[in-house]
């Protein structure tokens, strides 16, 4: 009995500031003409200054997120370290750099170490050197990975698809290269980058468009069960 | 937000919702009434499942870098939805299934999932927040990527059901798996992740076939409705797009007619 009212109340909070924040976003913009009786009850009612303070607190709320990640970082790791499951070195090693970076970054703030004007801080030292030259190096990779992907394909099983796939692929590769025996290939790659292409993107965007209306009207109308449970 | 565009919002809106409601009372009474198209990727879900328990080895879940507060704040729902359709499924197995993130916000939501999904599979001791993992990444998600890699090996994971934001990433993390021999089904919100997902996953999802889980892996009539309420939309868009379209050429054919003439 308990379980059902809270289900209920769930959904009708759920209902109604879904509802409040869906009126205020389309009848807030004073670019409108803000003629007409909705608008007006709309405005009247404060719906727009509840949706802006609502929309802080979703911002405030999300940034505080941030925290419930690290947490859940470190504690993961830690499981894996103290039950020495698989890769527990490796998780000792990202323990370990997080207290560092945490320490350096404390350092500096409390004007333990100290820097140099001009001088870049120890922290930032240690983001360029590591994270920034490991991306640079995995985004050197990507393009072997894409290539062994295109591979795979045709590899894993031969269907119509999978030979339009590849052979668009080929002739956009090809278009691209900057030879003059290649100059009638070119004007193919425009036209299949303008025509085909473009227009199966613009049908993939304008599918999870539609799909992302119809799932938002569920849960404004109570429909997605996904709070009550 | 100019009057028009006022009015078309509340009038899709209301569209939707009323074409949802009524779809799902009628399927109450008559469920055969709308037949669902079969789609490979979910039709090949639950073997992976099966194979997963067998093996007693965890499916890993992937939200990518979709987050809430964010223009990808209902993918991210739909991903739950499957993540939550295919944790139940695959809740009888000793070893946890896996969800992972890059966005912190989505943090709670992957939790809240797997909770679900213990609970409505009466195992809810079995649940553990741990198997629910944040990885930060940067602006182009690479080392969210390389973290994947690791963990996949690390967990000798069974498959993996990749749902969400990808960028080409997506093809580092197709790759590890597919060396590992773990089947990959992805999807992406993102055209390039899109285009990397078909070409290296054993099925993928592709468009609005991400917001569909619930309606061919669970049970709820509503949900079959949103597929229904879906397709109206779409068939009105197409409507919407064709007879201006044939309304401007036949006025052209007679103007220009009329004007040879």
């Amino acid at each position: 009995m308990r379980l059902r009212l809270l289900r209920a109340l769930a959904t009708a909070i759920t209902i109604s500031l879904g509802t409040i924040v869906f009126l205020g976003l389309i009848f807030g913009d004073s670019s409108g003409d803000g003629a007409g009786l909705l608008p007006g009850i709309v405005r009247g009612l404060g719906f727009v200054q509840l949706t802006n303070l609502l929309l802080q607190l979703t911002v405030i709320t999300i940034a505080l997120t941030v925290l419930i990640g690290v947490w859940n970082l470190v504690m993961v790791h830690f499981g894996r370290v103290t039950a020495r499951r698989g890769g527990w070195f490796y998780s000792l090693v990202a323990l370990l750099s997080f207290l560092l970076v945490i320490g350096l970054t404390l350092a500096e703030r409390a004007n333990i170490l100290t820097t140099a004007p001009g001088e870049r801080s120890a922290s930032m030292i240690l983001l360029e050197t590591v994270q920034i030259s490991i991306e640079s190096a995995l985004a050197g990779l990507l393009l072997f990975a894409l290539v062994y992907g295109a591979a795979r394909l045709m590899h894993r099983r031969v269907t119509w698809w999978g030979v339009l796939f590849t052979a668009a692929m080929l002739l956009i590769l090809l278009g691209a290269l900057p030879l003059d025996s290649v100059g009638g290939l070119a004007q193919i790659q425009r036209w299949l980058l303008a025509v085909p292409v473009s227009a199966g993107a613009r049908g993939i965007l304008l599918g999870i468009a539609l799909a992302t209306i119809v799932t938002g009207v569920r849960v404004l109308i109570g429909q997605d069960r996904s709070y009550r449970e | 937000m100019d009057s028009t565009t006022q009015t078309l919002a509340i009038l899709i809106f209301l569209l939707t919702m009323v074409v949802s409601i009524v779809v799902t009372q009628f399927l109450r009474r008559r469920r055969a009434f709308i037949t669902l198209r079969e789609v490979p990727a979910y039709a090949l879900l639950p073997l992976r499942i099966g194979e997963a328990i067998e093996a007693s080895r965890p499916i890993h879940m992937s939200f990518g870098s979709s987050g809430l507060g964010g223009e990808n704040t209902l993918l991210t729902l739909a991903g739950a939805e499957l993540f939550y359709q295919v944790a139940r499924r695959a809740a009888i197995s000793p070893t946890a299934p896996i969800i992972t993130l890059s966005d912190p916000s989505t943090l709670a939501v992957a939790q809240d999932t797997l909770r679900r999904a213990y609970t409505a599979a009466n195992f809810p001791e079995r649940f553990r927040a741990t198997s629910a993992r944040w990885y930060p990444a940067g602006p182009r998600s690479l080392v969210f990527a390389a973290a994947l890699t690791g963990m996949m090996g690390d967990n000798d994971v069974s498959a993996h059901v990749l749902v969400g934001s990808f960028g080409t990433e997506l093809a580092l993390i197709a790759g590890a798996a597919a060396r590992r021999g773990q089947p990959v089904i992805a999807a992406s919100d993102q055209l390039q992740g899109q285009a990397v997902a078909f070409a290296m996953s054993e099925s993928a999802l592709i468009g609005e076939e991400i917001f569909a889980a619930g309606a061919y892996l669970g049970e709820s009539n509503s949900q079959v409705a949103s597929i229904f309420a879906l397709d109206v939309l779409r068939w009105l868009l197409i409507l919407f797009i064709l007879v201006p379209t044939l309304l401007t050429v036949v006025s052209e054919i007679t103007r220009r007619s009329a004007s040879g003439g």
